[in-house]
């Protein structure tokens, strides 16, 4: 017990937090729609933050697993309803398509793109995000840029109270759930030999490689389980809780963005680090849209910058600095 | 225990190795000895496979390992030293040396390994709990060469462990390589711009211009040779 403790200990905190999290949407008048958008943003950091976290590689192509996985959702619920197929066991398949998509894609993108390091690397998947929306546009596959509107597709197959519950409600649970997933597989790496070779690469690759550590297999490794969890996300919120998808905007490098501050203002590389960065950034981007409409990005960018700027490793990695050496610090990590 | 033939090498369409071909018998000190850019370097990279031989045969005991990946060789013994202090900074002395020892073979002789290290570098047992980055440059030198002994080489590749230290320092470096090969047993490559001390310090000497082989011979031929000492190695 004690060293499953230390071992999976740090879990408890982060879990606690989206106990929280789930808490407050869920009893506080009105703060449903708030606390799913903060989720949405935990899920996004914590799938983003196994890649670029563990790996040090930057990936402004990101979003495009969330894009294929919400058309992993899309296609099983619109052409299974075709078949006349109906129940839960749709979503399911929808699931695993939401996983084989961006795993398929991560592995085609990565056994090109991760032979190449930092910048060239970050430049490159720019292209393969944008090279992948105009495939879909221009050779018109899954419906091209006239995208993809399954709402009466999704009733016919969950019928109408269960579908509308599922984009009210029980989409952003399940969102938590992918979240809190994504935390625990991040811990797991953190405690086993994949972790230990991932800081070693992302430290320094050539040092790594020196400790006899096969770099590419394990950069691979983080890739697609990254890709995969952003699979999930994009088709759990993205196609169960709006029924449609749209090449523009599963595409749009802006998520990617958003993915990229969170996971550096929370700490990239920690566990809890994602949830943070969530919490400060969603929270701080919604209530300056109501304090200071229209306003909002020019406050906001600054406080950003003043962010990164005190805490260069990230909130986490400087709280995990002040606590090293505490009975504290085996909860945080 | 390592025999290079012929090996041909590069970056894009840039050639910088033209068929060099090298022998090292076990329990010796061999150095590579030439000025700066004669491709020293990416040989060393090129036999350890962070650089992809274009063409020509590696044996490393008795076995071809041209195109084998990296983390295979250091599996099967054979490591090298990077040239420039590719350490982990934000981690300590002691942790850094344990993540030398990551393969599985090497970790169950995780402890044995690491009286050794402390027992060459007595100096890095005081450091341990210090940030790696924070050390003086020999200190550094010291654990880049301390972190590949704990992964349990058979042969170790060096690339300029004197360069950037006072002269001091550079005549301990050697006098370390040469307990490694005569304490531990372990087979040493070597390249160097610092002729002087290598020459002093090694068994056999190859010297390497403009990617290619241009004379051989124990350190006294090398030294006795004035047309080599000169136009290669400007002694």
């Amino acid at each position: 017990m004690g060293k499953r403790l230390s071992t999976y200990g740090p879990f408890i905190p982060v879990l606690a937090l989206y106990v929280i999290i789930f808490l407050v949407g869920k009893g506080v008048q009105g703060m449903w729609q708030v606390m799913a958008m903060l989720t949405f943003y935990c899920a996004l950091g914590q799938a983003f933050n196994i890649f670029l976290g563990m790996t040090g590689y930057v990936d402004f192509g990101y979003v495009a697993f969330l894009g294929v996985g919400t058309y992993g959702m899309a296609l099983s619920i619109t052409y299974l309803a075709h078949q006349g197929m109906t129940g839960p066991a749709v979503i399911i398949i929808g699931f695993l398509l939401a996983l084989i998509f961006p795993a398929l894609l991560s592995m085609a993108v990565g056994a090109v793109a991760l032979r190449l390091r930092g910048a060239y690397f970050a430049i490159a998947t720019i292209g393969v995000n944008e090279g992948f929306r105009y495939l879909i546009e221009g050779a018109k596959i899954w419906n091209g840029s006239e995208g993809m509107i399954f709402t009466s597709e999704l009733n016919q197959v969950l019928g109408r109270d269960t579908a509308s519950g599922l984009s009210t409600f029980w989409a952003d649970v399940y969102l938590f759930i992918i979240a809190a997933l994504a935390a625990l597989v991040t811990l797991h790496f953190m405690r086993s030999r994949i972790g230990y070779a991932l800081t070693a690469l992302r430290e320094d690759e050539d040092a790594a490689k020196v400790m006899g550590i096969n770099v590419t297999k394990y950069k691979i490794i983080a890739f697609i389980t990254s890709a995969c969890f952003a699979g999930l996300v994009g088709g759990t919120s993205w196609a169960l809780k709006t029924p449609y998808v749209f090449p523009p905007e599963v595409f749009e490098i802006h998520y990617t963005i958003e993915a990229i501050i969170i996971v550096l203002l929370g700490g990239a590389g920690t566990l809890m680090g994602p949830v943070i960065g969530a919490l400060i950034y969603g929270l701080s981007k919604y209530y300056l849209s109501i304090i200071l409409p229209g306003f909002q990005l020019l406050i906001f960018a600054p406080i950003i910058i003043v962010i990164i700027i005190a805490f260069p490793d990230g909130v986490m990695g400087v709280v995990k600095q002040r606590l090293r050496g505490t009975s504290l610090a085996r909860f945080i990590e | 225990m390592l025999q290079v033939s012929e090996l041909e090498s590069g970056y894009g369409p840039m050639q910088v190795l033209w068929k060099p071909s090298i022998r090292v018998r076990k329990g010796t000190i061999t150095s590579l000895l030439g000025p700066n850019g004669v491709g020293k370097s990416t040989f060393l990279m090129t036999v350890f496979g962070s650089v992809t031989p274009w063409s020509g045969k590696i044996i490393y005991e008795g076995e071809e390992v041209t195109h084998l990946p990296t983390h295979i060789k250091v599996d099967k013994g054979l490591t090298l030293v990077p040239e420039g202090k590719h350490l982990f900074g934000g981690m300590t002395v002691y942790e850094n040396l344990m993540m030398g020892a990551y393969l599985k073979r090497a970790q169950q002789y995780r402890e044995e390994s690491l009286e050794l290290v402390y027992s060459l570098f007595p100096r890095l047992k005081e450091r341990g709990k210090q940030l790696a980055g924070s050390l003086s440059g020999g200190e550094q030198q010291m654990v880049t060469v301390a972190r590949a002994l704990m992964s349990k080489p058979k042969m170790i590749m060096l690339d300029e462990p004197s360069q950037g230290l006072a002269p001091l320092l550079v005549q301990h470096v050697f006098e370390t390589i040469q307990k490694m090969k005569a304490q531990v047993g372990l087979t040493i490559l070597l390249v160097e711009q610092n002729a002087d001390a290598s020459l002093a310090a090694t068994d056999y000497v190859y010297v390497m211009h403009e990617g290619r082989i241009k004379a051989e011979g124990t350190p006294e031929d090398i030294k006795s040779s004035d047309e080599i000492r000169e136009a290669y190695l400007g002694l």
